[in-house]
């Protein structure tokens, strides 16, 4: 009874009519409750568009009521969940972070979709190979799903149309290569009277985002930054780190076409829409905030490539917690298979700029006609035959600032590129090891 | 002399006022300027000006219920500490008992604790009381105030036993005695006290993030931040802006309407 009550006054609350409320919950089969944990990662009413979705689900699923929270930030939906399953209570499914995927299935906190997947009449790899390839790694871990992708973005490099004509460059020809890209970005810094009027090159290096961009330039210098299949390793002081930590040392500190310490994405944004950076490097899941507030003409690249084309995967992936029962996992299983349905999938793509995890989503004429209408969008697609895996080992937030507490200081001057891989080779080696000696060195006999 | 000296001190705060002033001073220039202007960083831009912000800001969330819950919230705190700090700093105060000097360094010693780290214990303790997801839950681990408790120790400690004495040989019972004697008298103490309490519980974010789920209980920091925040992508400043000043309000109009007490009150029990 306890229950009813509380459900009746909330509808109440919500300006629902009450008797609505009590007569919809006093239904002869009452449906399946389940919570979804959700985190809104970029700007715009994303909340209020993923409620407005769950109550279209709810509303074609009468034997599912489904309830979205809203979580905060990908780290605090983290910070939720786990205190959540902690406490007894996990949510039903949540929107997580998908290079924090990994760190569940160690923590034994996470259930694979296999059976559910095979329930459905799908093989895993199957229904897997219906995905981007490059989303594979940080969803499919030890043979077994725990991730179903949702929404994925890649770095792109947004640039300044008016600023490259007035800079004699040829908006055409973005910068390919990071030769290129250094000439665009100095070609493109102005100052008078020691002031700085307009920078070359911004980029957020705020904690998660540095740590992904850097990543990023490692894998187009050739290397792997991390062990794609071992969450114990990481290679912050391989050469081709070294080189992109060099690379942004050379921009910020050496020719001075990038402002000195740590922007944040709104920093980065702002000075992109007043004209005061030429180009950013923004996620792709920025492209409709960009679009609706950016004036004059702007467009998107690949990112630029040293040895090779390469960008790091983001975004985030569904999950199931541990600990939920069999019913609340199927309807769970329904939500998250409507959630990531070409249809819906493509719709969260076009409101928010993130990319369709499902290749499918692109077949649909919508889909085709969006493209059509913003070639932006068709060049983070693009790009999605050079994606790489996110990062994501043991410990993931700890090991990812070992890196980027020195790319900070490298930023402000602190540091050299030489002492910083070494000092976050040497930090980030100290906290993985208890993972390591678990596994890789554990003593077998 | 002095009155240089003094002329410098008003100088000092004045500037610390000013410095102090400024976020306060964009807030509301962007508040008012619809779009993602070039030059948001400017504190006199030209215009154009309008409500729009405020508008769009209002739209993104169900402003009223999450005020309702705020103040239930901090009201409900703020009712269940008043009656606990004043009975347990009248008991640390007053009564002489064994261990009562240890009890004290205990709740000191609480105030050392970072809340953060006792998310995942309360969490589970509010399980086992079955309160899940209750706004209760958000308000239960405040109920007890070391903070609280030791003002309201310090308050009584300075009012002189002779009005308690008075009281005794009138025969008021110990209850009687703190409702009508030592209350009215430490009354700046818990107006102090009060502003504290409301200010941090008005602005938390963290634990209403991790205590509640439903929608339909939050609170306004988290509605605010579910259509502020954006890790991926820049902001729209303006409704930010406005959206903050919608959150923020109804502090900043108590304490207008209230100032000259607070300030007082302040300057009594030597809160700064």
């Amino acid at each position: 009874m306890e229950p009813i009550t509380r459900r009746a006054a909330l509808g109440a609350a919500l300006a629902v009519p009450a008797a609505v409320a009590f007569a919809s919950t006093a239904r002869a089969v009452s449906p399946t409750e389940i919570d979804l944990f959700f985190p809104v990662p970029v700007q715009g009413n994303l909340a209020n568009k993923m409620r407005e979705l769950i109550d279209r689900f709810n509303a074609e699923h009468p034997d599912v009521k489904a309830t979205a929270v809203y979580t905060g930030s990908y780290d605090e939906t983290n910070l939720k969940t786990r205190a959540a399953i902690k406490a007894g209570r996990p949510p039903a499914a949540v929107i997580m972070s998908a290079n924090f995927v990994r760190e569940y299935v160690i923590n034994e906190e996470a259930d694979p979709f296999d059976p559910l997947i095979e329930h459905s009449g799908k093989t895993p790899d199957d229904f897997f190979d219906e995905f981007w390839p490059a989303l594979k790694s940080n969803a499919v871990i030890g043979r077994r799903v725990y991730g179903v992708p949702f929404q994925n973005s890649t770095p792109l490099l947004y640039y300044n149309v008016t600023a490259f004509t007035e800079a004699g460059l040829d908006p055409d020809h973005p910068p390919a290569t990071w030769a290129d890209w250094i000439a665009a970005a100095q070609a493109l810094t102005k100052s008078s009277g020691g002031q700085t009027q307009r920078w070359g090159l911004m980029f957020p290096a705020t904690y998660d985002y540095c740590g992904w961009i850097v990543s990023g330039l490692a894998m187009s210098n050739g290397g792997q930054y991390f062990n794609h299949d071992y969450g114990g390793e990481v290679f912050y002081n391989a050469p081709s780190t070294l080189g992109a930590l060099g690379m942004l040392d050379a921009m910020v500190n050496r020719l001075k076409v990038t402002p000195p310490g740590v922007s944040d994405a709104n920093a980065c944004t702002s000075a992109f829409f007043a004209g005061h950076s030429g180009m950013i490097v923004l996620s792709t899941g920025s492209l409709s905030f960009v679009r609706e507030n950016m004036k004059t003409p702007y467009r998107v690249a690949f990112m630029p490539r040293n040895v090779r084309n390469a960008a790091p995967i983001g975004g985030a992936s569904l999950i199931l917690p541990k600990g939920n029962s069999p019913e609340r996992q199927a309807a769970a299983w329904t939500l998250i298979s409507w959630l990531t349905s070409p249809e819906v999938a493509g719709e969260w793509s076009r409101f928010t700029g993130y990319f369709a995890p499902r290749k499918a989503a692109y077949d649909l004429p919508e889909m085709k006609e969006y493209l059509q209408q913003h070639p932006d969008a068709k060049v983070a697609l693009d790009q999605l035959q050079y994606a790489a895996p996110w990062f994501d080992t043991y410990n993931t937030v700890a090991v990812r600032k070992a890196m980027e507490d020195q790319v900070q200081a490298i930023l402000s001057a602190k540091t050299t590129p030489a002492d910083a891989v070494q000092a976050a080779q040497k930090n980030a080696d100290e906290l993985l090891r208890p993972y390591v000696e678990e596994t890789a060195l554990k003593r077998l006999a | 002399m002095r009155a240089e000296w003094r002329l410098l001190g008003l100088l000092a705060a004045s500037a610390a006022a000013l410095i102090w002033a400024v976020p306060f001073a964009w807030m509301a220039v962007a508040a008012l300027r619809p779009g993602v202007p070039a030059d948001i960083a400017s504190l006199t831009p030209a215009g154009p000006f309008g409500l729009r912000n405020f508008n769009d800001a209002w739209q993104s969330g169900n402003f009223p219920l999450w005020y309702f819950n705020t103040f239930v919230v901090c009201g409900g705190i703020l009712a269940v500490q008043l009656v606990t700090i004043t009975a347990a700093g009248y008991a640390l105060a007053r009564i002489t008992f064994p261990g009562r000097d240890i009890l004290f360094a205990l709740f000191l010693l609480q105030l050392l604790l970072v809340p953060t780290l006792l998310i995942v214990p309360n969490l589970e303790t509010l399980v086992s009381l079955h309160l899940y997801d209750t706004l209760l839950w958000i308000m239960a681990p405040y109920f007890a105030s070391a903070f609280g408790t030791f003002l309201m120790r310090q308050t009584f400690r300075t009012i002189p036993r002779d009005y308690e004495e008075a009281a005794m040989l009138e025969g008021a019972t110990v209850p009687a005695l703190i409702r009508h004697v030592l209350v009215p008298l430490a009354r700046p103490g818990l107006a102090a006290f009060a502003i504290v309490s409301v200010t941090a519980h008005w602005n938390e974010f963290l634990w209403p993030l991790m205590a509640v789920s439903s929608p339909s209980r939050q609170v306004l920091t988290v509605g605010l931040a579910s259509f502020a925040s954006g890790a991926e992508a820049g902001s729209a400043w303006g409704v930010v802006a406005a959206g903050t000043f919608l959150v923020a309000g109804p502090l900043l109009l108590l304490f207008l309407i209230f100032q000259r007490r607070f300030v007082a009150s302040f300057l009594f029990s030597g809160i700064k």
